[in-house]
């Protein structure tokens, strides 16, 4: 399996590959300006972002058109989330409250993405901005204290978002959800 | 999940079949420089030289240990002493980014110089992914310019060689371990080393204060762990302020600078949370940092910032 992370300048994108990698599947880290048809892989990871860049629509390249055009999992991280959200039809910005280092994430909706998580457990962020309009075709899966949308669904496409980032080490299930997000781009 | 052996193996065939003449390798002797002088060494030998600089910001003792460490690993290594140089490089600058871009180019200057002598064509570095992520480039923002990465200058005479670039610190430690190192454990100590932990410039008193302290933390950390009251952080040592305060020592008014202490736990270094020290364990700190730094010191905080929002080191 090959899965490729889609570099959005992120500190942790990194990291994504390293957990990828250590999942047992080929990762392969991508500039976000790759073209669609150059993508062959079971399933792709838009990195989280340089500074502000998920409401940025000319830091995230080509994301756009790998969200419209691809029909593997698409798992998006902190920037990646964002751009999902307003590529999407909703709508991201500055977080009222920002959240840097641990926060606990509740899970509000049962999920395979959150398969053997418990419904709440601490995460570690990084963030300015934050989702403030879930687009019309997303369920939110989980929110924090501070953040309404910490992870969300599309209805019927195998596209997640988490606004937390579940590939470093301080975040507690992170390989599992990672494990859940590969279990997806088998099928 | 990463395979040490396996690992070792394609990385050493892979210098071997890149280097074809002689190199010489920074090592600071932490973990990642000293597995990389391990590598090469296994690699080609002779060919490799190992150089220590000592540039008068190393840890109490430092200079001796690492010169035993080398010597006991078998690799062909030489201590150059550039102290001088450094500080002299060092004077009157206080912006963190410029500290660290200075000691960079100084260290590739040293490097290049013992190159020449040597007759090589490559400098090896253990850089490893942090490095150059927290570096930045293209899309990603420069938290800090890593010494040996974005401290480089822009020309320099060396094929660079950075075989340990993928990997973060606990890889290292696997590799490290599976190279039978007994070094293995050692704690994170960034190439700017004191430099980076005294805020303000970097003078030979203010590094011989920060030297002083950094000791203790280290000695009273080991003694704590060791008496099964705490487990020994990952990463652990004091920072100089340039913040002065009032105390009163010996009945006199005191107008002394600042120790903070800083403890932290991690597994890779790009993320970390505090460690909670007892509070005896910090009390015992303060005090002997406080006696022994006498009127230059007379107070003594404790860090309790993650990362992120902080970084490890204060600079």
């Amino acid at each position: 399996m090959r899965v490729l992370i889609v570099d959005n300048g992120g500190q942790w994108t990194h990291r994504e590959w390293r957990v990828v990698r250590d999942l047992g599947a080929e990762a392969v880290i991508v500039p976000n300006t790759i073209p669609v048809e150059a993508i062959d892989a079971d399933g792709i990871v838009l990195s989280g972002g340089s500074p502000r860049a998920g409401v940025n629509r000319e830091a995230m390249g080509l994301n756009g058109r790998y969200l419209d055009e691809l029909s593997i999992p698409i798992l998006g991280i902190c920037a990646g989330h964002q751009f999902m959200a307003i590529h999407m039809g909703g709508s991201a910005g500055s977080s009222a409250v920002p959240e840097f280092g641990k926060a606990r994430i509740y899970v509000d909706e049962p999920d395979v993405l959150f398969e053997g998580v418990p419904l709440s457990f601490d995460a570690w962020l990084s963030h300015n901005d934050e989702i403030l309009e879930l687009p019309e075709a997303f369920v939110k899966l989980a929110h924090s204290d501070n953040c309404a949308v910490q992870a969300m669904h599309h209805k019927s496409r195998p596209i997640y978002g988490v606004q937390f980032h579940p590939e470093v080490e301080h975040t507690e299930h992170g390989y599992t959800i990672f494990t859940n997000f590969l279990e997806l781009c088998k099928n | 999940m990463f395979d040490p052996e396996k690992f070792i193996t394609s990385a050493i065939d892979q210098i071997r079949e890149r280097i074809k003449e002689r190199a010489v390798i920074a090592c600071s002797g932490g973990v990642d420089s000293t597995v990389a002088a391990v590598l090469m060494s296994r690699a080609i030998g002779e060919q490799l030289l190992t150089v220590y600089v000592d540039n008068g910001l190393m840890r109490k003792g430092e200079n001796s240990e690492v010169d035993a460490m080398l010597s006991e690993l078998k690799v062909n290594h030489k201590i150059v002493d550039a102290s001088e140089e450094f500080f002299e490089a060092l004077k009157g600058v206080i912006d963190p980014e410029q500290k660290r871009k200075i000691i960079g180019e100084k260290f590739i200057r040293v490097f290049e110089r013992e190159a020449r002598q040597f007759g090589a064509r490559y400098l090896v570095q253990g850089t490893i992914a942090p490095d150059w992520i927290e570096s930045g480039g293209g899309l990603r923002d420069v938290i800090k310019s890593h010494h040996n990465v974005g401290g480089l200058p822009a020309s320099m005479d060396l094929d660079l060689v950075e075989p340990l670039r993928d990997l973060y610190k606990d890889e290292v430690r696997k590799v490290s371990r599976t190279l039978g190192i007994r070094f293995s454990e050692r704690q994170p100590f960034p190439g700017p080393a004191l430099a980076i932990r005294v805020l303000g410039e970097v003078t030979p008193e203010a590094v011989s204060l920060v030297r002083e302290a950094n000791a203790i933390v280290e000695e009273e950390l080991v003694r704590a762990a060791e008496a099964g009251e705490m487990a020994l952080p990952w990463q652990y040592f004091a920072v100089l302020l340039p913040v002065k305060s009032v105390g009163v020592q010996g009945d006199a008014r005191a107008y002394g600078r600042t120790i903070v202490v800083r403890a932290v736990e991690s597994v890779d270094g790009m993320t970390a949370n505090y460690v909670k020290i007892p509070h005896d364990v910090l009390e015992r700190i303060s005090n002997r940092i406080s006696n022994a730094l006498k009127d230059k010191v007379n107070r003594v905080l404790y860090d309790v910032t993650n990362k992120p929002p902080a970084t490890i080191e204060w600079e």
